[in-house]
C-alpha cells in the first residue's frame, strides 16, 4: 500500500485504497447506495461508484458551485491541473485576453465576442470556494487523482460534457475533435487551409492543428481580426450557449476564397472551422474557440457562495407564544379527528386512500377546509395514528398507537407529529392534483410519497435555524438559496417549488414556526440527533395548561375557559354537546345529551356530583333540574331484546302508548297492566318510542338496564408508514466502520499477491466476480477485446473473444469476435475474464 | 392571563368576573354583538353586520385587531384577524352620494368591485348611465333598494347622501322635573350624529324619550310607526306630557282614525291594510314631507313596511328595539333599510344603574293529572300545544299564584282567549283581548294604574308598549309556542321601575314532560342569555306553601 506507485494512483480503486479508514467512510455517509450490498473489496466499491444511475444521483446533491466545477472538469482536459480548472472557473486574466485588447486598438472599441471579464470579487470567492469544491467532489469518488491530476469519473465526465446531440449546463459544444469526426479528410484539409495553417498529413494531426490555433488567444484573435462585419455578432448569439444555430446548409464545403461571391458572416466561419456542421442545418461553435473567447471560463456567472438571504426578525416571544398556539391546535385537531374515527372511520377505496366525499366529510366534521383536513389526516397517517384496519371490508381506524399517544402529555404528542412530520415523505399537497394517467389523488391513498419532501423540509427550515432567533425570509428567497444548495431540473425544479410553499404553509399549521420564524421548540427537532425531550421542555411552558373545571350557567351551558384534562373532557363530551371550540370550549346541555349519558350508564346522583365537583360556582338549578327530571324520566319505559316487550311501573303511560296512534305500527299489546308486548324488534321499537317524545331503556334479559356505549374501534397493531426515499437510508457510524472494516479486509484478500491460477480443468478463464465487471468495464472504456468464458442458457460453456461496447443493468453489450455479431451477455454468466495478451503472436 | 378567549368560530368569550373584563367589554363592544350574557361568561360574536356596524361608527379593522390581540388569552386565530379586516374593508369600498349635476350616484375607490357589482343582474335595474370609471348614476327611487342589494352581495353601501330636512316643525322637551337619562341622552346624540340607525334598549328604559329626544333634535315633523292602537295612544299621551307638543299637533291614523298632523302616530296594521290587492294608506308616506320617522319595536316590522321604508331613504329614520333579534332571521333588511345599530346597552347593565326594576324569573312546572297525560297524548299534532297550554291544573296553579300575590298589581298574560275567558272567570278580573274595545281598554288600564283593579288578563294584545308602571307580578300561562321576543316583551310589562323599588316577578306556568317545557325553554333563552336566570319550583311545592316567602 506505500509502494511509490500508490502515490499517484492509476484509477479510482487505487486512490480508494490510498485514502484512509476516515475517508472511505466519507464516501460510504456520502453515498449509502454504495453499501447496499456491501462490496467485497474497494475494486468492486470503485466499479459500484462509476455506475451511472449511482453518479447521477450523486451528481444530483452536490450544491450549485461544485456542480460547476464538475461541469468545468467535464470539458477540461483528463488529467486536469488545478491551475487549468481554476482558470476555467475564473477567467485567464488580463494576460490571456491579447486578442480583445487588439481589437479594441485597431478597431476602436468594437469588442470581440465574450462579453465582461469576471468581475475581480466574483473571481476571487469562486478562487477561494475552489478548493472546498474539488475536496467535496473528491470526498463523494467523482474525482480522484493527484493535486495536479484531477481526474473526473468517466461515467460523471460522459453525463456532464456536451455530446453532439445535448450541449451541457456550460453551454460549451463538442470539441473540435468530436464535431469533425465523419468529415472527409479532404474538406478537413480545405479547413486546414483556409485558417491559414500549413496542410498536414492526417486528419489527426488537421484536428490537432484546428485545436491548437482555436485555443491559442492570440492567433485566433489576430485571424479573428480579418473578420468581415457581422461574424462578432454571430459568434457571440453561440458564445454562451447554446452553442448550436440553424443555418440554410450547413454542410456545402464552403471555401474562404469564394471568388467574387460576398461572403456571409456564417460562411466565412464554416470556411475557417470557427463553426462545424452538426446536421444539414445545424451549425455548432467548437468548444476550443468557445473557451479561448469567453477568456477560458466554463460558465458565464460561476456561483461561488449561496445567494443572500434577507432576514426579518421577529420578536422571539411572539414567535415562540404563535407556535405554541398552533401546536396546540394541531394537539386538539389531532385529537378530534381520532375521536371522529373513534367508531370506525370512512371505507378505503379500493384502489387506495380516502374517496372525496369522505375526505369532504371529515373536513366539514372538523370544521376544516379540505386541504387541511387533508394535511391532518396524513400527518396523523404518517405517525401511525391512523391506518386500514385491514379486514375484508377495509376502513380506517385509530391504531392502537394512537390509545398510547394520547395518554402521552400535550408537548410529547406534539414532539411526535413534528418529528413525523420532519421525516415523512407523503406529500399532502398533492392531495386533489392528477397524476401522470390523469387520475386524482387521494388523500392517504397511494402515490403521495415524495422523496423530495422530507428533504425540502429540513432544507427550508434548516436555513430558518441558521438566521438569529426570530428571524425569517420570504418564499422566493429561500428559494433561491434551496436552488443554490441542490439545482434541479424541469419537473423536479417545480415540484421542489410546490413542496417549500406546502412546507411553510404546514410548519406554520403544526406549529414548527411561528410568523414564519423557527420556533425555539422546533430548533430542537432540527439538530442532529434530534433532541425531542428538549423540544418537548421548551414547548411544555407555551401550551396553556389543563383545566379540571369549567364554569356552569343557567342557560344550560358550561364554558371551559382552556383545555380540560382528559377524563373531564370525556365525561363533558357524552353530557354536553360541544358548541364552540378554540381556546376554550363551550358545552350546551339537553336532554338528548343528558340521556347520552344516562345511557352511558351514568347515575343522575353521580352526574350531579361530577357537574358540582368540576364547576367553580354552584351548580345552576336549571341545570340540576334538566338533569334530575332526564334521569326520572330516564329509564321509565324499558324494552327488551329477547321478547321485544315493554313494560313500565306506570301503566297510565302504557295505555297512554296503546292509545297514541304513532304507536299503530309497533303492534303494541298488552300484557300486563304494566307490560307491554311489541312485534317489532326491539331497535326499531326503541326509536319509535324516542321519537314520540319517551325515553325508553333498553332491558336485559335479567331486567337490567342495558347500557349503550359504542365500542371504540382499533386496528391491530400497525407501525408507521416507512419515508419512502430513493435511495437508502444514512448508515450510522457503527455500520459505517464495520463496512469500512470488511471492504479493507476483502480487498487485503483480493490484492494479495498470489502465484497465477492454473487454469480451470475446461479451459475457461475464472475470475471473481467483481474483476470481471472491472475488467470488463475497463474494456469498453478502453475499446479492447477481452476473452471470456460464457456458459450459455442451456449451461453449455464456451470461449469467446469479445469487444464490450457497453456494461448496464447487468449485461455486456459486445462485439463477438467469435461470432461476428454485437450480441448481450449476461454478466452473471460469465465466468471470467481474461485480456488478450498485448502481442497476438 | 386576560379575560378574553377568541374562538376560531369567531365568538369571543368573556369572563365578567375578572378585573379587565369591564374594559374589554368596551373595547369590543363596538364591533361585537353580544349573544349571550349569562352569570359568567358573555358571549360576542363577531359578524359581517357587527364589523360594518363598527365600520360605519367610524372604527377601522386596526382597533379590532388591536383589542382583540390585546385582551386574548391565547394567540388569536390568524385566519381570523385576516377574516376581519378582509371584511371591515369591504364597507365602504361602495359610497352613495349626491352628484351636483347627476342626482344620486354610486362611486366606489376600487374598480374591479363596482364592475364585480354592475354585472350583478339584481343591480343592473337599479343603476343609470356609467358616468365614469369609478362613477355610476343611481335612480333616487331605488336608493334603498339597492342598498339591501349591495349589503346582499356583500358590498354594503356607505349612504352619504345626506337627507331632506322636511317640514320644520318646533318640538321642545319640557323637561321640569326630570331630564333624560345619560344612556338615552348618549343613544339620541349616537343617532343624531349617524343620521339614521337602530337604538337597542331593554323593555322599560325609556325608549319612547330616546323617541321624543330625536324628535326635538330634529325640530320637523315626525311620521312615528308603532304596533297598534293602544301603544299610539300611549306614546300620544306620553309627547304631550314630555314635549312642548300639544294634543292637537299630534295625529292618529289607525283603523278608527285618520288624522294626519305635524306629528301623526301610524300603527302597523293599519299600513300593511291590503284591499284589492293594494296598500290604500301608502300615500300617508307622502301625506306630509316628513323629517323624521320612528319606527317603534323595528324587530315586528312587518314585511311591506320594509318595502315603503325603502322608498324613504332620504328621510331620517330612527328604529327602537328591545332586541335585534327576529325570528324571521331580516336582521340585515333592518341594517341595510333603517340604518346601523347607533346605541346599545345590555339589560343587566340599565338594572345595575337603577332605571329598570330587578325582576325575580319563575319557572314553575305542573305535573299534568294521568287523564290529562292520556287526552294529551292522543291529541292531533297541532292540537298539543294547545292542549297542554290551557290544562286544568295550570289554571289551579295561577288561581294560587294570584292567590299567593294578593294586593299586588297581577297580570295574567295568556294566548288563548277561552283560556283567559276561563280564568278570569274565576279569579273575577277582566278580560282584555283583541275584541275588548279601544276605550274599555284605556278604562280598564287606568283602573289598574290607579290600583282600583289589581288583577288583569290580557291576551296578547298587551304584549307591547303598554305601560302599566305599577305591575309587579306577571302571570305567563301560554304563548305564541317558542317565541324568544315576546317572552322578552312580556317580562318587559314588569320592569318598569316601581315607586318603591319593589322587585318584580315573572312567572312562567308550564305543563312537566310536555311539549310546552319545549317550547318554554326556548321562550327562555333570549332572557337567560341576557343573564335573568329563571328558577325553577314544582307546582306541587307551591300548592303546599312550602316555597313561599311573601
Amino acid at each position: 500500500m506505500t509502494t511509490g506507485d500508490a502515490a499517484v494512483p492509476r484509477t479510482l480503486a487505487e486512490d480508494l485504497r490510498a485514502r484512509d479508514d476516515d475517508a472511505l467512510a466519507l464516501l460510504l455517509r456520502a453515498r449509502p447506495d454504495l453499501l447496499s450490498p456491501v462490496p467485497n473489496d474497494l475494486t468492486q466499491l470503485a466499479t459500484r461508484a462509476a455506475t451511472r444511475s449511482s453518479v447521477v444521483r450523486t451528481l444530483d446533491r452536490l450544491d450549485a458551485f461544485t456542480h460547476q466545477v464538475a461541469e468545468a472538469l467535464a470539458v477540461a482536459p483528463d488529467p486536469c491541473d488545478e491551475d487549468t480548472l481554476r482558470i476555467l472557473m475564473t477567467g485567464a486574466g488580463a494576460g490571456a485576453r491579447p486578442a480583445r485588447a487588439r481589437r479594441t486598438s485597431e478597431q476602436g472599441g468594437a469588442l470581440l465576442p465574450g462579453g465582461e471579464p469576471l468581475a475581480p470579487e466574483l473571481a476571487a470567492a469562486a478562487a477561494e470556494a475552489l478548493p472546498r469544491a474539488v475536496r467535496t467532489l473528491r470526498e463523494c469518488g467523482v474525482l480522484w487523482g493527484g493535486e495536479d491530476r484531477l481526474r473526473l469519473v468517466r461515467t460523471a465526465k460522459d453525463l456532464l460534457a456536451p455530446s453532439p446531440s445535448a450541449a451541457s449546463a456550460t453551454g460549451l459544444g463538442p470539441s473540435v475533435g468530436e464535431a469533425t469526426a465523419g468529415m472527409s479528410p479532404s474538406r478537413l484539409q480545405e479547413i486546414v487551409a483556409d485558417a491559414g495553417l500549413p496542410g498536414t498529413h492526417d486528419p489527426t494531426s488537421a484536428i490537432t492543428a484546428l485545436t491548437g490555433l482555436f485555443g491559442d488567444a492570440g492567433r485566433l484573435g489576430a485571424l479573428l481580426a480579418q473578420a468581415p462585419d457581422g461574424v462578432p455578432e454571430v459568434l457571440e448569439r453561440l458564445l454562451w450557449g447554446p452553442p448550436y444555430g440553424e443555418v440554410r446548409d450547413a454542410t456545402a464545403p464552403v471555401r474562404a476564397d469564394a471568388g467574387d461571391r460576398p461572403v456571409t458572416p456564417v460562411q466565412w466561419l464554416l470556411a475557417r472551422g470557427l463553426l462545424l456542421p452538426a446536421g444539414q442545418h445545424t451549425v455548432v461553435l467548437p468548444r476550443e474557440a468557445a473557451l479561448t473567447l469567453r477568456g477560458g471560463r466554463a460558465h458565464r456567472v460561476p456561483e461561488p457562495a449561496p445567494p443572500a438571504v434577507d432576514p426579518v426578525t421577529r420578536p422571539e416571544r411572539t414567535v415562540d407564544m404563535t407556535a405554541g398556539g398552533q401546536a396546540f391546535t394541531a394537539i386538539r385537531t389531532v385529537v378530534e379527528l381520532l375521536t371522529e374515527w373513534q367508531t370506525g372511520g370512512p371505507p378505503v377505496l379500493r384502489s387506495g386512500g380516502l374517496s372525496v366525499r369522505d375526505l369532504k366529510r371529515t373536513a366539514a366534521a372538523l370544521d376544516l377546509t379540505e386541504p387541511q383536513a387533508a394535511f391532518w389526516l396524513e400527518l396523523a397517517y404518517a405517525a401511525g395514528l391512523i391506518a386500514s384496519d385491514g379486514e375484508a371490508d377495509e376502513r380506517y381506524a385509530p391504531t392502537p398507537a394512537a390509545d398510547e399517544w394520547r395518554q402521552l402529555p400535550p408537548e410529547r404528542q406534539w414532539t411526535v407529529l413534528a418529528t413525523a412530520w420532519l421525516a415523512a415523505t407523503r406529500t399532502p399537497g398533492l392531495v386533489g392534483s392528477r397524476d401522470a394517467k390523469g387520475r386524482a389523488l387521494s388523500a392517504l391513498g397511494p402515490e403521495l410519497d415524495r422523496s423530495l419532501t422530507p428533504r425540502v423540509r429540513r432544507a427550508a427550515l434548516r436555513v430558518l435555524a441558521d438566521l438569529p432567533a426570530g428571524g425569517t425570509v420570504v418564499k422566493d428567497a429561500l428559494l433561491a438559496r434551496l436552488r443554490w444548495q441542490r439545482p434541479l431540473r424541469g419537473s423536479a425544479d417545480a415540484l421542489r417549488t410546490d413542496l417549500l410553499g406546502w412546507t411553510l404553509e404546514e410548519a406554520e399549521t403544526l406549529g414548527v414556526t411561528g410568523r414564519g420564524a423557527l420556533a425555539g421548540h422546533a430548533r430542537a427537532l432540527l439538530e442532529s440527533p434530534p433532541d425531542a425531550g428538549r423540544a418537548a421542555a421548551l414547548l411544555a411552558p407555551l401550551l396553556p395548561e389543563p383545566l379540571d373545571h369549567v364554569l356552569l350557567q343557567a342557560d344550560l351551558t358550561a364554558v371551559a375557559p382552556g383545555p380540560l384534562i382528559a377524563a373531564l373532557a370525556e365525561t363533558l363530551n357524552v353530557l354536553a354537546d360541544v358548541e364552540s371550540k378554540g381556546g376554550a370550549t363551550v358545552y350546551r346541555f339537553t336532554p338528548a345529551s343528558v340521556r347520552r349519558a344516562l345511557d352511558a350508564g351514568r347515575s343522575a346522583a353521580e352526574l350531579q356530583t361530577f357537574l358540582a365537583a368540576h364547576s367553580r360556582t354552584p351548580v345552576p338549578q336549571p341545570l340540576s333540574y334538566l338533569v334530575d327530571d332526564v334521569a326520572r324520566r330516564h329509564g321509565a319505559l324499558r324494552v327488551g331484546a329477547a321478547s321485544a316487550y315493554l313494560r313500565c311501573d306506570d301503566d297510565a303511560v302504557l295505555t297512554e302508548l296503546l292509545a297514541d296512534r304513532r304507536a299503530s305500527g309497533l303492534g303494541l299489546r298488552r300484557l300486563a297492566p304494566t307490560v307491554l308486548a311489541a312485534q317489532s324488534d326491539p331497535a326499531t321499537l326503541l326509536e319509535r318510542l324516542r321519537a314520540m317524545g319517551l325515553a325508553p331503556a333498553a332491558e336485559s334479559a335479567d331486567g337490567d338496564v342495558l347500557i349503550t356505549r359504542a365500542d371504540a374501534r382499533r386496528t391491530p397493531p400497525r407501525t408507521p408508514p416507512l419515508p419512502v426515499t430513493d435511495g437508502p437510508p444514512v448508515p450510522d457510524d457503527k455500520l459505517l466502520g464495520a463496512a469500512v472494516k470488511a471492504i479493507r479486509a476483502g480487498d487485503r484478500a483480493a490484492t494479495a499477491v498470489r502465484r497465477a491460477p492454473a487454469p480451470a480443468a475446461d479451459g475457461l478463464p475464472r475470475t471473481p466476480a467483481a474483476d470481471t465487471l472491472a475488467t470488463v468495464q475497463a474494456a469498453a472504456l478502453a475499446g479492447e477485446s477481452l476473452w471470456i468464458g460464457y456458459v450459455n442458457a442451456e449451461g453449455s460453456a464456451s470461449q469467446r473473444v469479445i469487444a464490450p461496447v457497453r456494461v448496464e443493468g447487468g449485461y455486456v453489450t459486445a462485439y463477438d469476435h467469435t461470432t461476428d455479431e454485437v450480441r448481450t451477455f449476461a454478466l452473471h454468466r460469465i465466468t471470467g475474464v481474461s485480456e488478450l495478451a498485448d502481442d497476438p503472436a | 392571563m386576560s379575560c378574553l378567549i377568541v374562538q376560531s368560530d369567531k365568538t369571543l368569550l368573556l369572563e365578567v368576573d375578572h378585573e379587565q373584563a369591564d374594559a374589554c367589554r368596551r373595547a369590543i363592544a363596538p364591533f361585537a354583538e353580544l349573544e349571550r350574557a349569562p352569570e359568567h361568561i358573555h358571549t360576542y360574536r363577531l359578524t359581517p353586520l357587527g364589523l360594518w356596524n363598527a365600520r360605519a361608527a367610524g372604527h377601522d379593522a386596526e382597533q379590532v385587531i388591536d383589542a382583540l390581540m390585546e385582551y386574548s388569552r391565547y394567540p388569536v386565530p390568524h385566519a381570523l384577524l385576516v377574516d376581519v379586516a378582509e371584511t371591515m374593508a369591504r364597507y365602504g369600498r361602495l359610497r352613495l352620494s349626491k352628484h351636483p349635476t347627476h342626482g344620486l350616484v354610486l362611486t366606489s375607490t376600487d374598480r374591479p368591485v363596482l364592475e364585480e357589482i354592475l354585472r350583478s343582474k339584481r343591480v343592473q335595474p337599479l343603476v343609470g348611465a356609467r358616468i365614469d370609471d369609478d362613477t355610476v348614476a343611481v335612480h333616487p327611487s331605488e336608493r334603498g333598494q339597492i342598498k339591501q342589494v349591495l349589503l346582499k352581495l356583500g358590498w354594503p353601501a356607505e349612504d352619504l347622501a345626506g337627507y331632506v330636512d322636511g317640514e320644520a316643525h318646533p318640538i321642545e322637551l319640557r323637561e321640569d322635573g326630570w331630564s333624560l337619562r345619560p344612556y338615552q341622552k348618549q343613544a339620541v346624540e349616537g343617532f343624531w350624529h349617524g343620521g339614521s340607525g337602530v337604538v337597542v334598549l331593554p323593555c322599560g328604559a325609556g325608549k319612547t324619550l330616546v323617541g321624543a329626544g330625536a324628535m326635538a333634535e330634529a325640530k320637523a315633523t315626525t311620521l312615528i310607526l308603532v304596533t297598534n292602537t293602544v301603544s299610539a295612544r300611549q306614546w300620544k299621551h306620553e309627547l304631550v306630557k314630555r314635549t312642548s307638543l300639544t294634543e292637537d299637533e299630534i295625529g292618529e291614523y289607525s283603523g278608527t282614525r285618520k288624522e294626519i298632523r305635524p306629528v301623526t302616530i301610524a300603527t302597523y296594521q293599519v299600513l300593511t291594510t291590503k284591499r284589492k290587492g293594494v296598500y290604500p294608506h301608502l300615500e300617508l308616506f307622502d301625506s306630509r314631507d316628513w323629517g323624521l320617522i320612528l319606527y317603534d319595536e323595528v324587530h315586528l316590522l312587518p314585511a311591506p313596511v320594509f318595502k315603503f321604508t325603502a322608498d324613504l331613504q332620504a328621510r331620517r329614520r330612527l328604529g327602537l328595539t328591545a332586541t335585534l333579534v327576529r325570528e324571521d332571521g331580516r336582521e340585515s333588511d333592518v341594517f341595510s333599510l333603517i340604518g346601523p345599530k347607533r346605541f346599545d346597552a345590555p339589560w343587566k347593565e340599565i338594572e345595575a344603574q337603577g332605571y329598570i326594576a330587578p325582576a325575580d324569573c319563575v319557572e314553575v312546572r305542573v305535573n299534568l293529572t294521568d287523564s290529562e297525560r292520556l287526552a294529551y297524548a292522543t291529541a292531533e299534532a297541532e292540537e298539543k300545544y294547545r292542549y297542554c297550554a290551557t290544562t286544568a291544573t295550570k289554571r289551579k296553579v295561577t288561581e294560587a299564584l294570584v292567590a299567593k300575590h294578593r294586593g299586588q298589581q297581577t297580570l295574567v298574560i295568556g294566548q288563548y282567549i277561552d283560556q283567559l275567558d276561563e280564568l278570569g272567570e274565576h279569579l273575577n278580573a277582566p278580560v282584555i283581548k283583541g275584541e275588548t274595545s279601544n276605550a274599555q281598554r284605556e278604562k280598564l288600564f287606568d283602573a289598574f294604574r290607579n290600583g282600583e283593579l289589581s288583577v288583569l288578563v290580557v291576551s296578547k294584545v298587551a304584549n307591547f308598549s303598554i305601560d302599566l308602571p305599577e305591575a309587579t307580578v306577571a302571570i305567563q300561562v301560554s304563548g305564541t309556542f317558542g317565541s324568544r321576543q315576546e317572552e322578552a316583551q312580556r317580562l318587559g310589562r314588569v320592569l318598569r321601575p316601581k315607586a318603591d323599588g319593589h322587585e318584580a316577578r315573572f312567572y312562567s306556568v308550564v305543563a312537566r314532560d310536555t311539549i310546552d317545557q319545549d317550547f318554554a325553554a326556548h321562550r327562555q333563552r333570549f332572557l337567560a342569555e341576557q343573564g335573568y336566570a329563571y328558577r325553577i319550583v314544582d307546582a306541587d311545592d307551591l300548592l303546599a306553601g312550602a316555597d313561599e316567602d311573601s
